[in-house]
C-alpha cells in the first residue's frame, strides 16, 4: 500500500508539474508583437448538467465576436476561434476542465463564462495562467477580488437581489407585495440571492413567508410546492434554472390552475428559461404573472447592430445563437472579447501580462478618449494614435479597482415571442433605499 | 398534518413511477445478468419519442405506447448488437458495466444535437385536480398510479402463471440447466429485453409526465432512482424493487414535508445505505420471483 501511495503521490506531483509547465507556456508569449496563428477564446461554462442552458449563451457571444474581429483584419492578422470547455456547473468538474484548458492551449487570448457555479474554482486557475477572464458570476467574494485577470461585467448578485425586491415593492401594475416566498435552487449561484433579498425585503416592511431552497434537477416538487402554498405568499422570488418549469407548473396545478406572481433574476431573461416556463405554464400566464430584472440595455446602436448581424450569421455554426439576441450576458461577453482584442492591438502584444491592464483602460476610457462602438473603428482609431473608449453592445462599462463594472437595473417582462420588454425603472431614491436596507 | 397527508399522496405518485422503472431494471439484471447503466438514457430517449408524438397533436397516452414500443425495440437491439457480442466473448461483469456506461454516454451525446439541452413539456398532461382527505392529485397522476398497479399485476401474472414467466425464472436461476432442460434461453432473453425495454420506455414517459418538464440531463437521475429501488429491494427481485420503490417514493416526499426539501433525496438514499449496511443482499434477496428455488 505504501508503494502504491508513493506512486500516486509521485504521479500527482508529476501531473501537477506538467500542468503548471504547460500553463506557463500557454500563458506567456514573449511580449512584443502580435505573433501568428489562431487565437482562442475559451468558453468555460456549464454545457451539461442542471445549468446547461448557460454555456450556449456565452458560446453565442464568442461566435458573434469572432467575425467582428476576424472580418476586420483579425488581431494583427490572427484569427479568433471559439472553443467550449464544459464545467458541468460543478466545481469538481470545472477545476480539471480549466486546468486542461490552460495547459492544452497556448494561444488562449481570453476566457469567458465562469458562472457562479464554478467561478470560485476556476478563476484562480485562469488567473495563475495569466489569461484575462470575463466571468458571469455575481458572487460577493469577487466584489473585492485580488485576481488581476478577473473581470466582471455584471453587478454582484446582491444588486440583482435588491432589484428583485425593488420589483416586488415598487414595480408597476401591482400593489406592493408584502409576503414573499423565496424559491431558489440549492446551487451556490442561486443561493447567493437569498440573504440580500431577505434583508432588503424585511427591512422595507415585507415578510418572508417561506425560504425554500430546492434541489435542482429533482423529478418533482409537489411537496415543496404544497408547503410553499401553505405559507400563502403573494409573490415568489426565484431563480431555479433548469427546474423552473417543473416547479411553476406544479404551483399552477396545486393552486387550482391559477399562478402566483413570480419575479426572476436577470438570469431568467434567457430564451431557454422562457421556452421551458412557457411550455410548462402557458404563454398567457407567463406574460401575466412573470416579472424580471435586467441591466438597462438599449438593444440599439452601431455596436448592437453589428452584434446582431454576427449573431444571426452564427446560426450556421450554432443554430440557437440568434435566440440570445437580448441575453445580457451574451452582449457583455461579446464586448469583453472585443475589448480584449482591442487591448492586444493597442499594446501590440499577444502577451496577456502586457495587454491585460489595457482592457480596463479601453473599457473605462479617459475624458479625452474617442468613443468607438466596433472593433473596426477601434483599430482605426488606435492606428491613428488616438486613445479610445469602447462602448459595446451591452453599453458603457465602468470598472472599479477590483475589475468589477457596475450599471443600473430595469424592470422587465417578456412579449409573446420571448423578447424582453421594459416595464419600469427603479428611481435613484428607491435604489438607495434598497441598497441601504440590504446592507 | 395536512402537508404530511398531501406528501403521502405525492409519494404514491412518485413510488408508482419508480416502481415501473425499477421492476424493469431489476428483471433485466436478474434474468440476463446485465447491469444496464444505459437504462436511464433509454428512458429519456423514450420520453422524447413520446414528446414528438405528443407534439404532433396526438394524446400523450398514445405517446406513452410509442415510448414503450421504442424502449422495447431499442433495448432489444442494444442487447443484440452491443451487449450480447461482448458477453459471448466472455467479458467480465465489471467489463459489461463499463460497456453499458459507455453506451449510456454515447446515447446522451448522440441525443443532445437532436433534442437540444433545453427542457420540454408534454401538452395537456395535467388533468383536473381531485382532493380527498388532504390528498391533492390530478386525474393524470391518478392514472399514472393506475398504470403502475396494472403493470405490477401483469408482471406478477407473467412471472407466476405463464410459461414464459416460468422460463424466465428458470433462466435466471441457472441458464445452463434451463437450456439443458429444453428451454430456449436465447429466445427467453430476447423476450426479457423486449419486456423490460417496454417497461423502461413506459417508465421514461411516466417519469417525464411526473416531472412536468424534462431535459436530456434527467436520464442520469432516472437511472439512480431506479437503481436505488432495485438495490434496496434486492438486486434481481421484482417484488423487492416494488417494495424499494414504495420506500423511496414515500420517504422522499415525507422527508421533504418534515425537513428541508433540498435534502429529501439525501434522506431516501441514507435509508438505502442503512439497509445495505444491515442487510447487504437487499430486503427480499432469495425470496423474490426470480430467486432460485429453496
Amino acid at each position: 500500500m505504501k508503494t502504491f501511495h508513493a506512486r500516486m503521490r509521485f504521479g500527482s506531483a508529476a501531473c501537477s508539474l506538467a500542468v503548471l509547465m504547460l500553463a506557463a507556456c500557454g500563458g506567456g508569449s514573449s511580449g512584443g508583437g502580435l505573433g501568428s496563428g489562431d487565437l482562442l477564446v475559451g468558453v468555460l461554462a456549464p454545457f451539461s448538467g442542471a445549468d446547461a442552458g448557460l454555456g450556449p449563451a456565452y458560446y453565442a457571444a464568442c461566435l458573434a465576436a469572432a467575425p467582428a474581429i476576424n472580418n476586420n483584419g483579425g488581431v494583427g492578422g490572427r484569427q479568433v476561434k471559439c472553443q467550449q470547455f464544459d464545467t458541468r456547473g460543478e466545481p469538481a468538474d470545472a477545476a480539471p476542465a480549466a486546468s486542461a484548458m490552460v495547459a492544452g492551449n497556448s494561444n488562449l487570448m481570453a476566457v469567458v463564462g465562469c458562472t457562479s457555479d464554478e467561478a470560485s474554482a476556476v478563476a484562480p486557475i485562469v488567473d495563475k495562467a495569466h489569461i484575462p477572464m470575463f466571468c458571469m458570476t455575481g458572487q460577493s467574494e469577487f466584489n473585492k477580488t485580488n485576481l488581476k485577470y478577473f473581470h466582471r461585467l455584471v453587478p454582484a448578485d446582491v444588486y440583482d437581489a435588491f432589484a428583485m425586491v425593488g420589483s416586488a415593492l415598487y414595480g408597476p401594475n401591482h400593489a406592493p407585495y408584502k409576503n414573499a416566498a423565496l424559491v431558489f435552487g440549492d446551487d451556490i449561484g442561486s443561493q447567493a440571492f437569498v440573504d440580500p433579498a431577505t434583508k432588503a425585503f424585511t427591512k422595507l416592511g415585507g415578510k418572508i413567508a417561506i425560504n425554500q431552497p430546492i434541489k435542482l434537477g429533482a423529478s418533482s416538487y409537489r411537496t415543496e410546492v404544497a408547503a410553499m402554498l401553505k405559507s400563502n405568499p403573494d409573490v415568489i422570488l426565484t431563480e431555479a434554472l433548469g427546474s423552473a418549469g417543473t416547479y411553476l407548473k406544479e404551483v399552477k396545478t396545486q393552486n387550482g390552475g391559477k399562478m402566483i406572481p413570480f419575479i426572476g433574476t436577470s438570469a431568467t431573461i434567457d430564451p431557454t428559461w422562457f421556452q421551458q416556463v412557457r411550455d410548462a405554464i402557458g404563454i398567457d400566464d407567463l406574460l401575466k404573472y412573470y416579472a424580471g430584472v435586467d441591466l438597462g440595455y438599449t438593444f440599439s446602436g452601431p455596436a448592437y447592430s453589428e452584434f446582431l448581424t454576427n449573431l444571426n450569421a452564427a446560426a450556421s455554426t450554432f443554430k440557437d445563437a440568434p435566440k440570445y439576441k437580448q441575453r445580457g450576458s451574451t452582449l457583455h461577453l461579446y464586448d469583453g472579447i472585443i475589448m480584449t482584442a482591442l487591448a492586444m492591438v493597442a499594446t501590440n502584444s499577444a502577451d496577456p501580462k502586457v495587454y491585460n491592464s489595457k482592457i480596463i483602460d479601453i473599457a473605462n476610457g479617459t475624458s479625452s478618449a474617442t468613443v468607438v462602438n466596433t472593433y473596426k473603428d477601434g483599430v482605426a482609431a488606435l492606428k491613428a494614435g488616438k486613445s479610445i473608449r469602447f462602448v459595446g453592445a451591452g453599453g458603457e462599462n465602468n470598472f472599479d479597482q477590483y475589475n468589477n463594472s457596475q450599471s443600473g437595473y430595469i424592470l422587465v417582462g417578456y412579449d409573446k415571442d420571448g423578447n424582453e420588454v421594459t416595464v419600469g425603472h427603479l428611481t435613484p431614491d428607491q435604489t438607495s433605499k434598497l441598497i441601504a436596507a440590504g446592507g | 398534518m395536512d402537508l404530511y397527508v398531501a406528501a403521502f399522496g405525492f409519494g404514491l405518485v412518485g413510488m408508482s413511477v419508480i416502481a415501473i422503472a425499477a421492476v424493469g431494471f431489476t428483471m433485466q439484471f436478474g434474468i440476463t445478468n446485465m447491469i444496464n447503466l444505459a437504462y436511464g438514457e433509454v428512458m429519456i430517449s423514450s420520453a422524447y419519442v413520446a414528446y414528438y408524438v405528443n407534439k404532433a397533436g396526438v394524446t400523450i397516452w398514445v405517446g406513452m405506447i410509442a415510448g414503450a414500443l421504442f424502449g422495447a425495440v431499442f433495448s432489444f437491439l442494444l442487447n443484440r448488437f452491443v451487449y450480447a457480442p461482448f458477453q459471448r466473448k466472455g467479458t467480465s461483469h465489471i467489463g459489461m458495466v463499463i460497456v453499458s456506461l459507455a453506451v449510456s454516454l454515447m446515447i446522451a451525446n448522440l441525443l443532445l444535437p437532436i433534442v437540444g439541452y433545453y427542457s420540454v413539456s408534454y401538452q395537456d398532461t395535467t388533468g383536473g385536480l381531485l382532493r380527498a382527505g388532504g390528498i391533492v392529485l390530478t386525474t393524470n397522476q391518478i392514472a399514472i398510479i393506475g398504470v403502475a398497479v396494472v403493470l405490477m399485476l401483469l408482471i406478477h401474472g407473467l412471472l407466476r402463471y405463464t410459461r414464459l414467466g416460468k422460463a424466465m425464472r428458470a433462466t435466471a436461476a441457472n441458464p445452463t440447466l434451463a437450456r439443458n432442460c429444453g428451454i430456449p434461453t436465447q429466445r427467453v432473453i430476447d423476450a426479457v429485453w423486449l419486456i423490460t425495454g417496454a417497461l423502461c420506455g413506459l417508465a421514461g414517459v411516466v417519469a417525464a409526465m411526473n416531472s412536468d418538464s424534462f431535459a436530456i440531463s434527467n436520464g442520469a437521475g432516472f437511472l439512480i432512482t431506479a437503481l436505488a429501488a432495485a438495490v434496496l429491494g434486492g438486486a434481481g427481485q421484482p417484488y423487492g424493487a416494488m417494495i424499494g420503490a414504495v420506500i423511496i417514493g414515500l420517504v422522499t416526499e415525507l422527508s421533504a414535508a418534515a425537513w428541508a426539501p433540498e435534502y429529501k433525496e439525501v434522506v431516501a438514499f441514507g435509508i438505502l445505505v442503512l439497509v445495505m449496511v444491515l442487510r447487504p443482499q437487499g430486503l427480499l434477496a432469495k425470496r423474490g420471483a426470480l430467486a432460485a428455488a429453496g
